[in-house]
């Protein structure tokens, strides 16, 4: 069956806004059970043989990413600060292009665990927080995430970590094959009393649904994957979607509104195509996939006369509670040469820390693995303390490069209702649109598990016999590709923006589900569970479609 | 030679003709194309005609990237042809960088006439005094500037215009293949497998 071309002036059944993690799950699921889908993305599309190995072009002129020109952002820490414009990497990092951040992702794909939904009721409220549990608890999305790693393609080995949620099916494709920077965080940890377990990503490590296997080049985190190796919306839901002759997927279409009627219910939304020639796609009902940033910028460009604080935010919630996962590295040498520019980024990990423990004296959770992160240049870069920053000092450092690795450890980031996107009052983009304003500052506990992570990462690398070791410098970040919390799902129409199916409290034909569904942050891997979201999400937004209602 | 051959012959390069026959078959197709372009990018003649930096400029600018990744045993920026990059990109990829570069350099050449009278051009001193000159500029944009488009220069593929005869990557041992197989380093090399826990932990 051939790609749908929907008509001009045709009436959709659903407009999914965003063709990453989220919309392309959305997209598949949809149209297979049915449903007439018009997906539109705002990047263009490319192939396997588009992507290239090419870091300067990939990392520093932002090749895949919004470029900082023409689609700038603002950032500041408080609300008191006047934001600053960005430039050269944007804040808010995501994948411009069809199938969105799941090209250019590491491919971590953790799964939540049990105590992630719940732990507002375990651990008790954080004054000066939006602290809560999830609508939803992990068994009654557990099926999806066995849908994600089953459909969508995860690689790993089922039952490895002791700490692992219930599962109802093994992985389908075995670990990939362990890096000697994975040998050496499992030997460290394990000299420690630790348990590292092979890392579960979604990237093939046999061919696996038409896709090859992985050929290690190395080329991963970052980088879109010339191989369709790498289990991107592009490569496994799309296509599929698209198979379905119910889907089409137009990209180069870039909305900037959600239109509503008088009754107040969304009729359809407003896009510039690539030609900036502004048109109007009607839908019967519309999905928000466009990322934790996306999705709440454009709610709030979307104000009316009626919604005149934009749609769905009567809670006032929209662009609230951004989440970013506090993030740290620790560097190691070792004698002996451990090529990390080959493979994947992460073959191992730990999960000892993933619970909060009171008796720290903080909030807070998370792992850490073993990798190497962009290189070589990237590392060159970023990797080396500041008094060996230049000079016969940094040459040494580079020249030591083969030996390098990193333990990068993952947390918690807890939601506050002050880290926030919203639209900048003077900043446009080259469309004339209000930019993405940016306020972050970390919770003190984030910094804080960001520091205890560091530390243990610090001891296992001395265990497993490096030679050097150091921490990189860990402070208040400055942005990040995990976008999650912006308009969260609750019961409560007051204290969430979402309701458990993912429908906007105020608008029934409206939908949101990517990372700004997310009530708290999880320990750093996100996409596993926006996908198994999105799974869930689509599962009964057909269910209330086939029964009219929405 | 047909255009299969060429595209074979370019990704049998490109892959270090490290594999084996039957991986080869099995992948052919999704890798082909990408090897191709991937080699390609990787190779090319290196321009060695200035665009932007006038010849003491482009002095300067060596002189300072050989300081920040020094020759040695190993190559260093100026045998990777850093200098050459530096002014490229600014015609190029970073052409939007191209006047606050030129300004920062224009800026840095002022500073170090106004701390040496008499002493020349940067590039003119000797060793010593060119690393405790930079000591004192180092956390100056433009040295920062420097040293990030020095890494790229040495890092960067060559078809940028510098790492030239991928002396960067020697460097830091990095290979320009497209393809691997494990073992990658010495200590994956022997690893037995992964050896399950006991179910101690398990609540």
């Amino acid at each position: 069956m051939s790609t749908r071309t929907f008509k001009p002036g045709e009436t959709v059944d659903f407009v999914v806004v965003g063709s990453g993690a989220a919309g392309g799950v959305m997209a598949r699921e949809l149209s297979q059970a049915g449903f007439e889908v018009l997906v539109l993305e705002q990047g263009p599309r490319f192939t396997a043989a588009d992507f290239k190995h090419d870091e300067l072009d990939t990392w520093f002129n932002n090749a895949l990413l919004n470029d900082p020109e023409t689609s700038p952002q603002s950032f500041r820490k408080t609300a008191q600060d006047r934001a600053a414009r960005v430039r050269d990497f944007p804040s808010l990092w995501y994948a411009r292009m069809v199938g969105g951040s799941s090209n250019h992702f590491t491919a971590n794909y953790w799964r939540f665990h049990e105590v992630d939904f719940k732990e507002r009721s375990l651990l008790g409220a954080i004054p000066g927080t939006s602290f809560a549990d999830w609508p939803i608890d992990y068994a009654e999305l557990e099926p999806y995430y066995t849908k994600v790693e089953w459909d969508v393609g995860v690689s790993g080995l089922a039952g490895a970590s002791p700490f692992d949620p219930p599962r109802s099916k093994p992985y389908p494709m075995p670990p990939l094959p362990v890096k000697s920077s994975g040998v050496l965080l499992e030997r460290g940890a394990r000299k420690l009393g630790l348990h590292p377990f092979p890392a579960p990503m979604a990237i093939a490590s046999q061919p696996y649904r038409g896709r090859p296997a992985c050929a290690h080049c190395g080329f991963c985190i970052g980088f879109g994957c010339e191989m369709r190796a790498k289990s991107s919306t592009l490569y496994t839901m799309l296509p599929e979607a698209e198979a379905t002759g119910r889907c089409e997927v137009r990209s180069e279409s870039y909305v900037f509104r959600v239109n509503t009627d008088d009754r107040g219910r969304v009729t359809g939304v407003t896009y510039f195509d690539e030609d900036r020639r502004e048109h109007f796609q009607g839908a019967r009902a519309v999905v928000l996939s466009a990322n934790g940033a996306e999705t709440a910028r454009l709610l709030l460009m979307s104000a009316n006369a009626r919604f005149p604080d934009g749609l769905a935010n009567s809670s006032g919630l929209v662009g609230r509670n951004l989440m970013f996962n506090t993030y740290a590295e620790v560097n190691a040498i070792f004698e002996r040469e451990l090529n990390e520019y080959k493979s994947v980024q992460v073959t191992r990990i730990v999960h000892d820390f993933y619970d909060s423990e009171p008796k720290r004296g903080f909030y807070g959770g998370g792992g850490f693995d073993a990798r190497i992160g962009p290189n070589p240049i990237a590392w060159s870069l970023f990797a080396p303390p500041p008094e060996r920053a230049w000079g016969a000092e940094f040459k040494s450092l580079l020249e030591a490069l083969p030996r390098a690795m990193i333990v990068a450890s993952h947390g918690t980031s807890l939601p506050l209702e002050s880290n926030r996107v919203d639209l900048d009052p003077e900043l446009k983009d080259a469309w004339g649109l209000p930019a993405m304003r940016v306020t972050y500052r970390d919770h003190p506990d984030d910094l804080a598990m960001g520091r205890f992570l560091q530390d243990r990462g610090v001891e296992v690398m001395q265990a497993a016999g490096a030679q050097q070791v150091w921490k990189a410098p860990l402070g208040e970040s400055p942005g990040s590709p995990h976008l999650l919390g912006t308009c969260r799902m609750g019961n409560d129409p007051k204290t969430s923006v979402v309701d458990r199916y993912h429908r906007t409290h105020d608008i029934p034909n409206l939908f949101l589900c990517d990372g700004s569904s997310f009530v708290t942050s999880g320990r750093g891997q996100p996409t596993m569970t926006i996908q198994a979201l999105a799974f869930r999400a689509a599962d009964h937004i057909a269910r209330f479609a086939r029964g009219g209602d929405i | 030679m047909g255009a299969e051959d060429t595209s074979r012959r370019r990704f049998l390069q490109a892959a270090g003709g490290t594999l084996g026959a039957a991986w080869i078959a099995l992948h052919w197709p999704q890798v082909v194309e990408a090897a191709a372009h991937a080699h390609e990018a990787a190779t090319g003649s290196v321009d060695h005609a200035f665009k932007l930096l006038t010849p003491p400029q482009a002095r300067d600018v060596e002189a300072i990237a050989s300081q920040i990744v020094p020759s040695g045993a190993t190559p260093g920026a100026r045998e990777a042809g850093v200098v050459y990059f530096i002014d490229h990109v600014h015609g190029g990829v970073f052409a939007r960088n191209a006047t606050s570069f030129v300004g920062g350099l224009a800026a840095f050449q002022d500073e170090f006439a106004k701390s040496h009278p008499g002493a020349g051009l940067f590039a003119d001193v000797d060793a010593s005094t060119q690393i405790s000159h930079l000591k004192a500029v180092d956390t100056t944009p433009f040295f920062g500037r420097m040293r990030f488009l020095t890494v790229l220069g040495l890092l960067s593929l060559p078809s940028y215009g510098g790492n030239e005869n991928k002396a960067g990557w020697k460097v830091v041992g990095f290979v320009d293949r497209h393809v691997w197989e494990p073992p990658f380093g010495h200590y994956d090399a022997g690893y037995p497998g992964f050896e399950p826990y006991a179910k101690e932990r398990q609540s």
